[in-house]
């Protein structure tokens, strides 16, 4: 029944050309269409559940290719998630696995998980940090956390100079206000500089899409529906992203889960209509955005690396820099393909997740440049993981690319 | 399962990396992208032909089937594994050994995926010009198998016309070598043509000798629209007939054009009664003259609109209905048949009035598109198979097309192969004596029938 109503799968194969994690395994078991097939074998009871059976389900990025190139149109992201909450809850999940879901749930809990890692990172000795790994990368290769939450630090209300274009909502995302600050303070500076009034608003937390992954149904509800609340607002331009995941479950995943719950589903497909991603909106404002950029001087060579949930869910960034003058662009010939970061995969998968990896950083490699940019945390830890801390190539978030340009003295590395 | 000297035989062959068997992992080498399933009793990933001759031997001395399987986008459930037994999957036996341009040939091992093996020709200015809807994922060695073609092979011609030799492990384990590196050869039978089309059912592929061409200069490319589909018909047999070999010349009906307008709006003129896009490529000025001529006939077969495009990406444009059609039927209904009987060009115009008659007879909407150049038809129904008078309806019209196209002197299949899907009809094209000498070759190579057993032969 719920296979007609999100369509049906015809079999054809199309997926596996698009699937990751078949490219490397090259196993029909390791395809969307095969787990399309054990989920429907598992529901008329053709099937026992396993733990095997679970690990087939879960060996997977939850990318979206497959259900963004789907002829017939399945939903394969709400069925995965379906059944990898119903596989967690017959056969439980990996401790820190749990821990997640449980720390993201609460944005309190969360807090003070990181203050604690925060310690524990500094006080670690040097040989620890090298020894140990997650999934292949060393701890030490790992990002230091944020002093402070980045939306402690900042003010919840930014007015830009001068005359006031409009209003926009930021979703920082836990990796921002918990990691990566500098990308928050970068976006910052690159909307006000473009006249926008941003605001942060107060009560977002985590999207959700970790805990929905890992079988967190009902833990989501509670984070969707806060983020729904404090961010429906009339008068706003746009809400923008730096996380092309967190803008995949605005733009999706929110009303979907809503109709799911029995909630009301308006004010959510409302936002879902105003989410765009940091690039896709500097994009649409390319002719306000190019005067502000000085980019007399040697121009740093930067290549590019589109997140699977950006490709899916938006338009890769690479257009962007394509269309900025005076910008030394070199793409990878495979740009496109994916890390295999996927949100906890490159931990739990590290082989895979490995290999993609390797082809990578070899294609960034080949393209020559020395800054290699791309929007996802998840893709920048993984992908940074593989690179020496002084290796020529370095990984940043577009929007502190970007950022630095807007300052008056042209930097060549960042 | 298996017994467990078998099993422990074919491990010591093949590592207990690349042997599967349990449950969750059979269930999913059970099927194609055709209706019907079967589960095999062990799956192997073999990566030598060494390998697969020992697999083989092993299968032979216990009679256990041997199914082979490349991507599993066969449309007609070729390597499903009706009699269970062993799929031996060649996705993992997948390396280019060499390309040669200066020779015109590559040679690969059969689970090369056709476009890995488009990409590694490109940069030579080469390509390969069997181009089924699956090029993205179907490997060589399943195009061999059911000798796979698409739209380009109106004039290039499908899988058959490309290889020049193979080799082959036999049901003996003996592995044997046909045909050359040369594009010229009639040293004995043409014995790798035998093995195109063959479903697996005569021997396991393990490398493949293949013709590869220059890619053309240049490509037009133009839409066309008439107000009736006898005029679009009649238009493909005059183009055809005047000499002109277009690489691709494809046909779609009102329905087609209305469904894919529905669901995804690019534009196409709803009231058309059928819709012609035709492609030729070569030297530009040929092309040019070329697509000069193909306007003309179109116009004096009373087309109401033209469109040429003029630009790489126009071209993408007026191609993106032709591809979105699959999807587009596939959301209509939970299941799709496509199917692919072939006529005589001349006999296009015929077979689509036949068509729609039987459409309206068994009130089923029938789709159709066609790779109309080669009068290699794709009739199309989306329907609920858990509908079981629906379903009736659909499986007696295309018994009905089936005999439709055998009456025109046509054939079953152009291009998706026989398989589980079209056996029952064979008799339709072939007599009793054609259908013995099928068989008798079947068990001169096969004598115990172990490989892909319960298919055509």
């Amino acid at each position: 029944m719920m296979s007609k109503e999100s369509g049906s799968c015809g079999k054809c194969g199309l997926c596996l050309a698009v699937c990751p994690v078949h490219r490397v395994l090259q196993e029909e078991q390791a395809t969307p269409r095969a787990r399309i097939q054990l989920i429907e074998a598992y529901q008329s009871g053709r099937l026992p559940s396993s733990a095997y059976l679970k690990e087939l389900i879960n060996r997977c990025l939850m990318c979206g290719s497959c259900a963004a190139n789907c002829p017939s149109g399945v939903d394969h992201y709400s069925r995965f998630m379906s059944m990898r909450a119903e596989m967690a809850k017959e056969h439980g999940d990996r401790l820190e696995i749990r821990g997640l879901v449980y720390l993201l749930a609460r944005e309190n809990r969360l807090r003070l998980a990181v203050g604690a890692a925060r310690l524990g990172q500094s006080l670690l000795p040097e040989a620890f940090q090298k020894k140990y790994r997650l999934g292949e990368i060393a701890l030490r290769q790992l990002p230091a956390l944020n002093r402070k939450p980045f939306r402690d630090e900042v003010a919840e209300e930014h007015l830009p100079e001068g005359e006031v274009r409009g209003t926009l909502l930021y979703f920082t995302g836990c990796a921002t206000n918990h990691i990566f600050a500098d990308t928050g303070r970068a976006t910052l500076r690159l909307l006000t500089a473009l006249g926008y009034r941003v605001i942060i608003p107060k009560g977002q937390t985590c999207c959700s899409i970790p805990m929905l992954y890992h079988g967190g149904i009902e833990a989501a509800k509670e984070n969707i529906l806060e983020n729904v609340r404090c961010l429906d607002r009339d008068g706003v331009n746009a809400v923008i992203v730096d996380c092309p995941t967190c803008g995949g479950a605005l733009k999706k995943e929110f009303p979907a889960m809503l109709a799911r719950y029995g909630e009301e589903t308006a004010p959510a497909e409302a936002i879902a209509g105003r989410v765009t991603d940091l690039l896709s909106f500097l994009y649409e404002h390319l002719d306000q955005l190019i005067p502000l950029l000085n980019t007399a001087g040697e121009a740093v060579a930067v290549t590019y690396h589109a997140p699977c949930h950006l490709k899916n869910s938006f338009t890769p960034g690479d257009r962007l820099l394509r269309a900025l003058p005076g910008i030394n662009f070199l793409p990878a010939d495979n740009a496109l393909d994916c890390c295999g970061g996927g949100g906890t995969f490159f931990y739990e998968y590290p082989e895979i997740a490995g290999t993609m990896a390797a082809a990578k950083v070899a294609g960034a490699r080949r393209s020559g440049a020395s800054l290699w940019l791309t929007d996802c945390p998840v893709c920048r830890i993984n992908l940074a993981g593989r690179l020496s801390p002084d290796d020529t190539l370095s990984v940043r978030h577009p929007a502190e690319f970007l950022a630095h340009l807007l300052g008056s003295d042209r930097i060549n590395r960042l | 399962m298996l017994n467990a000297d078998v099993r422990t035989a074919l491990i010591d062959i093949i590592g207990k990396k690349r042997y599967l068997d349990r449950p969750e992992e059979l269930a999913c080498y059970a099927y194609d992208a055709f209706l019907e399933e079967s589960l095999p009793d062990a799956v192997l990933f073999p990566q030598t032909t060494a390998e697969v001759a020992a697999i083989v031997r092993v299968a032979a001395t216990h009679r256990l089937p041997v199914t082979a399987r490349g991507a599993g986008t066969s449309v007609c459930g070729a390597p499903v594994p009706v009699h269970h037994g062993l799929v031996l999957c060649f996705s993992k036996m997948n390396r280019i050994i060499e390309v040669n341009t200066a020779d015109r040939y590559a040679i690969v091992e059969p689970g090369v995926i056709n476009a890995d093996l488009q990409r590694a020709l490109a940069p030579h200015g080469f390509f390969y010009p069997p181009d089924p809807g699956s090029i993205n994922i179907s490997t060589i060695g399943g195009n061999v198998a059911l000798n796979a073609g698409g739209p380009r092979c109106l004039k290039y011609g499908v899988t058959v016309d490309y290889v020049l030799g193979m080799e082959v492990v036999l049901a003996s384990g003996k592995v044997v070598r046909f045909g050359s590196r040369n594009v010229k050869d009639v040293t004995g039978y043409k014995l790798s043509a035998l093995f195109c089309g063959s479903e697996g059912t005569l021997g396991l592929v393990t490398e493949i000798i293949l013709k590869v061409v220059p890619q053309p200069e240049a490509v037009r490319t133009v839409l066309v629209t008439f107000n009736d589909l006898d005029d679009t018909a009649r238009a493909v047999s005059s183009i055809i007939g005047s000499g002109i070999i277009p690489v691709a010349m494809e046909l779609m009906d009102k329905m087609t054009v209305n469904a894919i307008e529905d669901a995804v709006g690019l534009g196409l003129p709803r009231e058309a009664e059928g819709v012609l896009l035709i492609e030729v490529d070569g030297i530009s000025e040929a092309c040019e003259r070329e697509m000069r001529r193909i306007v003309e006939k179109v116009r004096e077969c009373g087309a109401v609109e033209v469109k040429e495009a003029a630009t790489a990406q126009e071209r993408d444009q007026l191609w993106a209905a032709r591809r979105q059609t699959y999807g587009v039927f596939a959301k209509i209904a939970p299941d799709i048949i496509s199917e692919d009987v072939t006529v005589p060009v001349s006999k296009v115009p015929e077979m689509i009035r036949r068509i729609r008659e039987i459409g309206k007879q068994y009130q089923v909407a029938i789709g159709v598109l066609a790779h109309a150049g080669d009068g290699n038809m794709h009739p199309l129904i989306a329907a609920d198979r858990s509908n079981k008078e629906e379903w009736a309806r659909v499986l007696e019209s295309f018994g009905a097309i089936f005999a439709a196209g055998a009456e025109l002197g046509g054939t079953l299949s152009g291009e998706h192969g026989i398989g589980l899907a079209k056996t029952p009809y064979l008799p339709l094209v072939m007599d009793q004596d054609s259908r013995d000498f099928l068989k008798l070759i079947k068990r001169a190579v096969d004598p115990d029938n172990i490989f892909n057993p319960g298919k055509f032969v």
